[in-house]
């Protein structure tokens, strides 16, 4: 088997799964779980096959349509990055699947579900072996899709169909950019082919800006992030899968892709977005109750780190040489990407386990005390929570320090507020790691909680692994090849900055969380300090406000200027008008038909008249 | 004393108004049709008359026309004429009027 035929099986497979599905097991979920994950299971081995199997940058192109001189391609572009993505999406994949045949034991739409997962591993991995834009556009919208397929799983709750609408429409706004960017791209460079882009291009800086839209509204950053914290409402571990560890992350993947077309503007722009967001999300995740909306805040700061990271660009001696204008910064932000979509899909499928246990309860002040009602889930939940904070010789740890050093080499602005944000991150992990673990059981639920079935502990565990050795150089490098290589590492001075710089930061959050918050059935910070309580929160709620205005207030009366110019002027004047008209004219003929010859002799004699009048010169 | 040209032209005129007006004021359709046919014969005693002043031959050449056309429409009006009385036992012009109701 050749690669190329292993790669359209890895592609193919989760298709063929959720078409059959889709056709035949809409009514049998337990037998369309087994058609999924058995997929899932047969597309991570040949995932990992074709990973390490060693074989890469093998051309593989099919042209799919031709109008006149344009032609539209799809292909495979198999390189380190694509093969690190490959890994990442088939492995946490396969957790989600496994995890999720426990947590969706009794759904009742169960067929929907496994068929949208396999729809959304089928998408996700044609972005990730996208060899040209196009081809990437149109994967970009069909994990548009399948998010939206699966956040509206319950789609019997408001909230749920909601949350739904809001991530595709906010979704279509970033995606309006990135098709803008493609076409002047196409313009410009005569080709949206990754490799020749990377050869040969246009220097100009409205492309990757452009093409960034897609990733603000995919990857979530300020300021179309308002649809990430609803996305919430779908299933637990779709938003593990798709709300944390991938689709999330493939605007991080996909401005990866297009590093080459990067110039120092856009660069700029793209790391003041990730940091804004990093810090933003931070401040919004310390007053949320919510096991989940903590988790969805938290994934957008770390997307905003990633995003920064990007943006950082290459370390100061590389600059001028427009190759390695990014380098180091595709490095930092691919590491982070790994690192995340491990601890952060450990513990969405955690705090997953906790609402299964608790008979879907998701407030944190509801639970308290699951230390010993559900022990595994504590112990990788918590090397999930060490991960993120960045707690040295776990994953996070090495992923951020390679971040924050890029941003100490390059711009001590964006370092400084960074920096912050880890301790905003330390602060609201632990926060929510005491409140849901520690103390005495607050509800009946959590006071009855219960550890999951095997297949719900045997993916915490794969991914609490993974956690621990994901950010290890001989782990990350035989994952990544040469990506691996652009990860930025400090030396000497620098690198006893950092590395105090991360320990203070982390410390400093983490203690001042241990310390302040107590496992009550209240938020010590809105006892304590209602003002900058209330401030943090009306900052979550302000995009959101501002937003509803503007579609309520602003777009709303526009559409009813727009309505009332087309009643009148189109449907009113043009099209009543000359109907009018013409009906006027049909009854004024009418009244010349009165039955009588002779008045017929006498118009007649009129239109002979009018005649020789007008022969004659008359008028 | 001879007539001249525009003594001709009034006669000719003259016929003319009075088929006019008997199209415009009769009610039997049969006077109707000869008034139309005093029209068509007042025209052509105007052509006649020019020709006959200018020396030319055109309006004699007219006046056939008129008179083919007009024996051929006697032909098909009268032939109307007739059946229409026959189916309606009447040709007054105020009763026909079955394509108005």
């Amino acid at each position: 088997m050749t690669p190329v035929h292993l790669a359209l099986l890895i592609l193919l497979l989760p298709l063929a799964s959720a078409a059959f599905i889709a056709l035949f097991l809409r009514r049998a979920g337990g037998l369309a779980s087994a058609v999924s994950v058995t997929a899932c299971t047969g597309l991570a081995v040949a995932a990992l096959a074709l990973a390490f199997g060693g074989e890469r940058n093998f051309p593989a192109s099919w042209e799919w349509l031709r109008l006149g001189g344009f032609s539209l391609s799809l292909g495979f572009k198999f390189d380190d990055l694509a093969a690190l993505m490959l890994v990442i999406v088939g492995v946490v994949g396969l957790c989600v699947h496994v995890f999720s045949l426990g947590y969706m034991h009794d759904d009742g739409a169960k067929a929907r579900y496994f068929g949208g997962l396999s729809v959304f591993m089928f998408s996700m991995l044609g972005i990730v072996f996208a060899d040209n834009l196009f081809m990437m556009f149109i994967f970009w919208e069909l994990v548009g899709f399948s998010s939206y397929l699966l956040i509206n799983h319950y789609c019997e709750k408001q909230s749920a169909a909601d949350a739904a609408k809001k991530a595709f429409i906010v979704n279509r706004v970033g995606d309006f950019g990135f098709l803008l960017g493609i076409v002047m791209c196409y313009w410009l460079n005569g080709t949206v082919n990754l490799t020749e882009l990377a050869a040969h291009h246009v220097y100009s800086s409205w492309v990757p800006l452009l093409l960034f839209c897609g990733a603000v509204g995919k990857s979530a950053q300020l300021p179309l992030q308002v649809w990430l914290p609803d996305a919430m409402e779908g299933p637990t571990p779709v938003s593990a899968l798709i709300h944390a560890a991938t689709m999330v992350a493939a605007g991080i993947y996909m401005l990866c892709r297009i590093e080459p077309v990067m110039t120092p503007t856009a660069l700029t722009v793209i790391m003041w977005t990730g940091t804004a967001t990093a810090l933003y999300a931070a401040l919004c995740a310390i007053t949320q109750r919510d096991i989940k909306k903590v988790l969805a805040y938290s994934t957008l700061s770390q997307l905003g780190y990633m995003v920064a990271a990007f943006g950082l660009g290459s370390l100061p001696s590389g600059q001028g040489d427009h190759k390695v204008l990014v380098a180091a910064g595709v490095g930092a932000a691919m590491f982070h990407l790994t690192t995340h979509a491990f601890f952060k899909a450990l513990m969405f499928l955690g705090s997953g386990s906790v609402i299964y246990g608790c008979h879907h309860e998701q407030d944190i002040f509801k639970m308290g005390g699951l230390k010993s009602k559900v022990p595994l889930t504590f112990a990788t939940f918590t090397i999930g929570v060490a991960a993120i904070i960045g707690l040295p010789f776990l994953a996070g740890f090495f992923s951020k320090d390679a971040i924050l050093y890029l941003a100490f080499a390059n711009n001590k602005a964006v370092f400084a507020l960074l920096a912050f944000t880890a301790v905003l991150t330390a602060l609201y992990m632990v926060r929510l790691w005491k409140i849901v673990f520690l103390g005495a059981p607050r509800s009946e639920e959590a006071s009855h909680a219960h550890e999951g079935g095997l297949s719900m502990t045997v993916p915490l565990v794969l991914l609490a692994v993974l956690s621990v050795v994901g950010g290890y150089g001989f782990f990350f490098e035989k994952l990544a090849g040469s990506v691996a290589h652009l990860v930025p590492e400090a030396g000497g001075s620098d690198h006893t900055v950092i590395f105090v710089v991360s320990l203070v930061v982390m410390t400093l959050g983490a203690g001042a969380a241990l310390l302040f918050y107590r496992a009550e059935t209240a938020d010590s910070l809105e006892q304590k300090s209602p003002g900058l309580f209330g401030a943090l929160s009306a900052l979550k709620e302000s995009f959101d406000a501002v937003y509803n205005y503007y579609v309520a207030k602003i777009q709303q009366r526009f559409a009813i200027l727009l309505n009332f110019l087309e009643q009148v002027a189109l449907a009113g004047l043009i099209i009543r008008g000359f109907s009018g008209l013409v009906g006027l004219f049909g009854i004024g003929a009418r009244a010349l038909h009165v039955g009588s010859l002779h008045a017929y002799v006498y118009w007649f004699l009129i239109g002979v008249v009018i005649l020789w009048a007008y022969a004659a010169g008359v008028f | 004393m001879t007539a001249g040209l525009n003594d001709y032209l009034i006669l000719s005129g003259l016929l003319f108004a009075l088929g006019f007006f008997g199209v415009l004021l009769r009610k039997n359709t049969l006077a109707i049709f000869m008034c139309l046919e005093l029209m068509l014969v007042a025209s052509t005693l105007a052509l006649v008359a020019f020709s006959r002043f200018n020396g030319t031959l055109d309006g004699d050449v007219f006046v056939f026309f008129i008179l083919t056309v007009a024996a051929a429409e006697v032909a098909v009006g009268l032939a109307i004429i007739v059946a229409l009385f026959r189916r309606r036992q009447t040709v007054q012009v105020e009763e026909l009027n079955a394509l108005k109701n």
